[in-house]
């Protein structure tokens, strides 16, 4: 007997309408467990080599995992995973709220689209059953609308509805899945894919609640964690969300500034998680069965600047992005670029980056107000950004330009702009900064769907005086070795790749890397495994489930060397190379040599060739994946 | 001497609410950074950062007026 899944996969061919329940064995489950491991298994084998990724031909798989649904925080998380629109290697994105959960109530593990429908329309998935329905009235829309109009149409504002949005539908290249109206798969653009396959949203509703193997011990881990979470490392972010990381990295000078110029920035107290939750913070909310509430519900009624709570609030990245990284300290202009980002379904990362970029080539007279349609595209100018994000996300005006992001804008714009550019494989950098956590040079440029800083542990884990407080659960991992701050010795490299592991084993397993981590987390390694154990029934140890996100790693990186990515496309940014200037961070800058020897000793731990960078067959079938190795002729 | 304290994060529910996470200590000559972290029941493993400045030795002298934040090490989000 299945427990934590249904063993049924939804199969949707959009080009003819065919939908089609696959059934694997139980064998499967516990191979490939869910999230991007899963979904690769079925975008390795139905995505052709080089396909377009806004074509019919790219396969997106929307999976959930084992745990999914089940009574205990940190589990309601999808993985979207298809061809990248934005890199042209693999994308991969997760989110958190209640959809994930209600998918698996609608009785399926995961859904794999495929093709291209004739006419816009939208997916509904309830109680074991599946149809595609007209969505000719929704295109356009934004999501909030859409959203109204599905709950009205179906009779049920219960009915959880995932998007495109406008965005997507325009083919913008950084566009996100939303949910809520106020979650998103944000990076990688799998809003465009989706879009491009018309089909506008995924509306989910059921009633079949996962069996779970053992209850009691499962409810006594919750419980465990609700009692603990005011002692945890997270209850910062329980109290004050992901914004509370705003004058931490103020303090550490992390706070990534005017396009990463800098690692301090003058305004960041106003647009702090403290002032965030003192002024505008309507109220906090969570994913399915979390205890933590770390999400932000924020409204401002007066002012230029209004904000309808119905699209959340904005987390750190979101408030680095638009806010630092463009040199805004108006906490309401930032929040309306939030709103329209959900709105319009785009990813706030790559958004605000995209025009902080802009930004730092119109102070260096690489752009004048003759490319941006008159706009004064200063740092510091809120009414400039906020004005930015709406054309990003009709793709109007300068915009359009910008919609291609920020390393594709820059190959068309030439002028010098792409020495300006903070990106990898085409994906703005994240706001955690490699001059003061220096794994993530290496992390950012070998993570095979871009930068990406839900990748690994950050380094203050493994530094003083952090270490102190986490070792008991590194230890589980066997890191004991404390090292230096900024360092990159191949000891650090280890616990970048060991943690990278980790982290590639919670995203299988779509578990919150808030709540599940090897350090500052509620629950630590030897709780992800209990858990596992307790809602599959699964003799399972940290031993497995390590493999399992070793697995996951090695497929992503599979993809991406059949398309032709390797060594080469694992890159550090010219602008990481040049000293930040004030703060504690001043002069700090990371080196080629240091990154380049990085790459060296990282390909050789991860089993992989040093010279390509790419996954040998040796480790391939070590890992049970001969059939891939086949694929892409390792 | 005075030392001006601000404690970030969850920290700052260390002290009333209506301080905002900031305190001013009276400290005797020859206090060290250490001894912030003990008179507030703070754990060893926060940062602590004087006049801007991240400091890992924490037995360095304070001085009058000196400017003392305590906070977490920022990890991922």
């Amino acid at each position: 007997m299945a427990h934590g899944f249904h063993g049924k996969i939804l199969h949707v061919d959009l080009t003819n309408g065919q939908i089609e329940i696959e059934e694997p064995p139980e064998s499967f489950y516990r191979f490939y467990m869910g999230g991007s491991a899963l979904g690769m298994y079925y975008v390795l084998k139905h995505t052709p080599p080089h396909a377009d990724p806004l074509g019919p031909e790219n396969t997106l798989v929307l999976a959930l995992s084992v745990l999914t649904g089940t009574p205990i925080s940190g589990q309601s998380r999808m993985t979207a995973v298809a061809k990248s629109p934005s890199s042209e290697a693999i994308g991969d994105s997760q989110c958190g709220g209640f959809w994930p959960a209600e998918l698996k109530f609608a009785g399926f593990d995961a859904v794999v689209l495929r093709g291209r429908a004739p006419k816009p329309v939208y997916l509904w998935i309830h109680d074991g059953q599946a149809e595609l329905r007209d969505a000719a009235h929704l295109w356009g829309r934004i999501t909030g609308e859409v959203q109204a109009a599905i709950h009205q149409e179906l009779g049920d504002d219960k009915i959880e509805v995932l998007q495109c949005g406008p965005a997507g539908e325009k083919g913008v290249r950084f566009a996100a899945l939303i949910n809520m109206c106020n979650r998103a798969n944000g990076r990688t653009g799998m809003g465009a894919v989706m879009a491009s396959k018309n089909l506008k949203a995924v509306a989910v509703r059921g009633k079949a609640r996962p069996i779970v193997a053992d209850s009691k011990a499962l409810n006594k881990l919750a419980r465990w964690g609700a009692d603990n979470l005011e002692g945890s490392g997270i209850a910062g972010l329980a109290r004050l969300g992901t914004a509370e990381t705003v004058m931490l990295q103020q303090l550490d000078g992390g706070l990534p500034t005017r396009n990463w110029s800098s690692g301090v920035f003058e305004g960041a107290e106003a647009i702090s998680g403290e002032v965030m939750y003192d002024t505008i913070l309507k109220e906090r909310d969570t994913c399915y069965a979390c205890t933590v509430r770390c999400k932000r519900v924020v409204e401002i009624t007066e002012g230029p600047y209004q904000v309808d709570p119905l699209y959340g609030g904005p987390e750190y990245e979101t408030l680095s992005t638009l806010g630092s990284y463009c040199g805004v300290s108006d906490l309401a202009a930032v929040s309306k670029g939030h709103q329209l980002c959900d709105q319009y379904g785009l990813d706030s990362i790559s958004c605000g980056a995209t025009i902080a970029w802009a930004m730092d080539c119109f102070e260096h007279g690489l752009l004048t107000p003759e490319d941006t349609g008159g706009i004064e595209l200063r740092f510091g100018n809120a009414e400039a950004m906020v004005q930015m994000v709406e054309l990003i996300g009709k793709r109007e005006g300068f915009g359009d330009i910008l919609a291609e992001g920020s390393a594709r804008a820059a190959k068309k714009i030439g002028r010098g702009t792409e020495d300006l550019v903070v990106a990898v494989k085409n994906q703005e950098y994240p706001a955690h900064m490699p001059q003061v956590k220096r794994s993530l040079a290496l992390i950012y440029a070998v993570n095979p769907f871009g930068a990406d800083h839900q990748s690994s542990e950050h380094d203050p884990a493994y530094e003083p005086p952090g270490f102190d407080g986490f070792k008991e659960r590194l230890a589980q991992l066997g890191l004991t070795e404390v090292q230096e701050r900024y360092s990159l010795t191949d000891e650090k490299i280890r616990f970048a790749l060991l943690t990278e592991i980790m982290y590639s084993a919670l995203d299988t397993l779509n578990l919150c890397q808030f709540v599940y981590g090897p350090a500052w987390q509620l629950y630590g390694p030897d709780q992800m495994v209990e858990t596992v154990q307790h809602v599959t029934g699964w003799d399972v140890t940290l031993e497995e489930l390590m493999l399992v996100g070793e697995r996951r790693l090695n497929m992503l990186r599979a993809f991406n060397a059949r398309e032709g990515f390797g060594r080469d496309a694992d890159t550090l940014p010219k602008k990481l190379t040049q000293p930040l200037k004030g703060g504690p961070s001043d002069g700090l800058s990371v080196t080629v040599e240091e990154f380049e020897r990085a790459k060296d000793v990282y390909y050789a731990m991860c089993g992989w060739d040093v010279a390509t960078g790419k996954p040998t067959r040796d480790k391939l079938t070590q890992l049970g994946l001969e059939w891939v190795a086949d694929i892409i002729q390792a | 001497m005075r030392v001006h304290i601000r404690l970030h994060g969850i920290l700052r529910e260390r002290l009333p609410a209506e301080a905002r996470g900031k305190v001013d200590l009276e400290l005797q000559e020859g206090a060290r950074l250490a001894d912030v972290l003990i008179v507030l029941g703070i754990e060893a493993h926060f940062r602590v950062a004087r006049n801007g400045t991240v400091i890992e030795d924490l037995s360095e002298l304070l001085s009058d007026g000196d400017q003392v934040d305590v906070f977490r090490p920022a990890a991922g989000g």
